[in-house]
């Protein structure tokens, strides 16, 4: 494996915002103004941060249910997605949506929905159109986002709305992550799914046809070892999911998913072999929910987890670690640290700001946009 | 200037999908048996010797994953053409039509479409039995978001093809396998019908016939013979399912007074429902009599012959329930005499010899 070149306080900046941009969510969620079902990603940001670090806005990432990290660490704009919590026409899919339903074609953002397993197939669907147009197989065809942008949603629109005082779209809603130079690379898609894909059909049936095709891919399978609340156990045999990656076909790898260092290195090299036209690449990376499967609060009291089971995984926190790490190894010190809360208690209180500004939709578009 | 062709309906869709082939760099035509020696019933011959294998190809046993594969491709872009040689494979396939490609585009508020063309194949007859020849075509009109069509000409195969594979939205393209070896005329000049409206394919003044696909075909054996007795029958192909053309409906019953839909599919499962239940809300006042539908019995199909004879209603049955509603019954012998002839009703012609 390629020596990992990294820059731990950015990974540790962008789970921090991650986790920040969640508590936030999860405490104003009681005021009832963001009625959808919303998963947190507490206690699994590494996972996100880690793959997304390795991404440009060329590269397209696919998601789920638990999909805020993903859509922030792949620069997704992060008051749409607040105003798409509060159901306002300013939201990523103009309220259509909510919390299961985010986009943001900008930043290679595609999608994420709430079946299990539902936008596996369609990751591999985009990674071969990629490769088939590069192959040259569909040329002169359209590229991405053919679709338009719906007129309350276009960025000068969201900077009108949020008057002088807000801040600049950009400055607000995109990371600050920097582009990774790979300009002549195949561009690659990435999918985050978790381990309870691995009980539907269709994680198969996308597995051997990505094989088949040697598609630009790489699927990040978060084994956070729950289904709502259905332990692992109980669904699967005892073997290991990677393994049947590997079994169809692909290269496949496991890691820690707390530990964003380990995730970073295992990615990197996961990305490159597929950007190199290596065929699909597999990660399965262990982690673990905090809060309850859908909603803000922790549910520990409900007796679903082994005894002491989240206690232990709160101490192997990948926010903590990273912490560590920094200032062990004397790249970040504690002021700087207190630094970045303090740029993130702004960021969120602008962006709130300007997403709990946003506009109801219509009752009149309610039935557009069915037909293209 | 017009340059008609006549061919068969199965001519018709292949030429389709070769000039849609040739039009469109992003389409490809993907399914079970597309290149295979048979390329489901010549519908995609030599389409891969002309396009290449990456464009024209066959695909794994995973009706699911490739149809989201194929939602996947065609939000990079892509105008994938996924063809069921049966419509009930379609069926391992709802949760990707039904949750992603027909809500796509609604639910990313018009910022993505899935321009996805699915060919199924509907059909009935020489033992295709419970599970090879189910008429589902109903089911998946009840979802918003998805275009049903079901053309039963040759002319309106092809423009329907190329205005399916043209569109933005996800389209499920129904054939009724006994359509494909009927010859028509194919315009390749004429205008798109932007795959709405019924089609009049027969004036008439006494009763409207509202027909489906291979229906329509037999609704139109039963007027010529009815007009031959006096009795002219109007004849409207319903080739669009969503929307249903109730307009066309109500304009013809305004005339003639009386409604007779003939659906291939068990009643239960019909659109004509839906045509009567528009018809009966906003319009009763013009019907001079209660409107009847034909379909098929409320259970499966057997596969034995000796009972799926019995099974499919025919012209002579739309013959019948016409002569019936118009209060003409001594006509009937006359006409039944006409119209019978001694072709098994599993067969669609003499030259048939099966599998389909």
């Amino acid at each position: 494996m390629a020596q990992a070149t990294y820059d731990l306080k950015q990974l540790y900046y962008q789970m921090l915002r991650i986790r920040r941009i969640e508590e936030a969510i999860a405490a104003r969620y009681a005021e009832q103004q963001m009625r959808c079902p919303t998963h947190l990603c507490i206690g699994e940001e590494a996972i996100a941060v880690g793959v997304c670090a390795h991404l440009t806005t060329n590269d397209k990432v696919f998601s789920n249910h638990r999909g805020h990290g993903h859509y922030l660490a792949k620069g997704g704009n992060l008051p749409r997605l607040l105003a798409e919590l509060y159901g306002f026409a300013e939201g990523c899919c103009g309220g259509r949506g909510g919390s299961m339903h985010l986009t943001d074609l900008a930043a290679g953002f595609i999608a994420s929905t709430p079946i299990v397993a539902g936008t596996v197939p369609l990751a591999a669907g985009y990674a071969w159109a990629e490769q088939m147009k590069k192959s040259g197989a569909a040329q002169g065809c359209a590229s991405v986002a053919r679709g338009r942008m719906p007129e309350a949603t276009a960025a000068q629109g969201c900077a009108s709305v949020a008057g002088g005082t807000a801040p600049r779209m950009e400055e607000v809603g995109r990371s600050r992550k920097p582009e990774p130079r790979m300009p002549e690379a195949a561009n690659v898609v990435v999918i985050f799914f978790g381990d309870g894909c691995f009980e539907e059909g269709v994680m198969h049936e996308t597995l051997n046809f990505a094989t088949l095709k040697k598609l630009p891919l790489l699927f990040v399978c978060e084994n956070n070892q729950y289904s709502v609340m259905t332990p692992l156990v109980e669904r699967q045999p005892n073997r290991d999911i990677y393994k049947i990656a590997a079994a169809h076909g692909l290269q496949a790898m496991n890691g820690d998913g707390n530990r964003v260092d380990q995730v970073y290195a295992l990615a990197q090299a996961a990305i490159a072999n597929a950007r190199a036209g290596l065929g699909p690449q597999f990660l399965e990376l262990y982690t673990h929910r905090w809060p309850e499967h859908c909603g803000p609060n922790e549910d520990d009291k409900l007796g679903y987890r082994r005894p002491g089971e989240l206690a232990a995984w709160k101490l192997r926190c990948p926010l903590l670690q990273a912490r560590q790490g920094l200032l062990d190894s004397g790249l970040s010190h504690e002021a700087e640290l207190a630094d970045m809360e303090t740029a993130l208690v702004e960021e969120l209180e602008q962006a709130f700001q300007w997403a709990q500004q946003g506009s109801r939709p219509s009752i009149d578009s309610m039935g557009r946009h069915l037909y293209a | 200037m017009h340059d008609v062709a006549v061919m068969s309906y199965g001519e018709a869709i292949r030429e389709a999908l070769d000039d849609a082939l040739a039009k469109y760099p992003e389409m490809i035509l993907i399914g079970e048996g597309v290149p295979d020696p048979k390329n489901i019933f010549g519908t995609t011959q030599g389409l891969r010797e002309k396009y290449g294998s990456e464009r024209v190809l066959d695909m794994p046993l995973a009706e699911n994953g490739m149809t989201g594969i194929c939602i996947g491709a065609a939000l990079a872009g892509m105008r994938p053409v996924l063809v069921h040689q049966r419509i009930d494979f379609a069926l391992l396939s709802i949760d990707q039509l039904v949750n992603n490609a027909a809500k796509w585009h609604y639910m990313f508020n018009g910022q993505q479409q899935v321009s996805l063309v699915v060919r199924v194949i509907i059909g009935r007859g020489w033992g295709q039995g419970p599970q090879h020849s189910q008429s589902l075509q109903a089911m998946f009109a009840q979802v918003p978001g998805l275009r049903v069509v079901m053309p039963t000409t040759a002319g309106d195969a092809y423009q329907f093809m190329l205005d399916a594979i043209a569109d933005n939205n996800p389209v499920l393209f129904i054939e009724h396998r006994w359509l494909h070896p009927i010859k028509g005329e194919v315009d390749k000049t004429r205008s798109s019908a932007e795959l709405v409206g019924a089609s009049l394919l027969r004036r008439g003044n006494d009763i409207t016939l509202a027909a489906f696909s291979h229906m329509s075909i037999e609704a139109l054996k039963a007027a010529t013979v009815l007009a031959r007795h006096g009795v002219e029958a109007e004849v409207l192909d319903m080739r669009c399912l969503t929307p249903l053309d109730v307009d066309s409906v109500v304009r013809s019953v305004a005339k003639t007074g009386r409604l007779l839909v003939a659906d291939c599919a068990p009643e239960m499962a019909s659109m004509g429902h839906q045509l009567l239940s528009a018809l009966f809300q906003s319009h009763s006042q013009r019907l001079r009599q209660a409107p009847r539908l034909i379909a098929y019995p409320n259970h499966p199909v057997p596969t034995s012959h000796f009972v799926a004879n019995h099974y499919y209603p025919g012209a002579e049955e739309i013959a019948a329930k016409v002569l019936d509603m118009l209060d003409r019954q001594p006509l009937k012998e006359a006409v039944m005499l006409e119209l019978q002839n001694d072709l098994a009703k599993d067969l669609p012609d003499r030259s048939f010899t099966g599998p389909f």
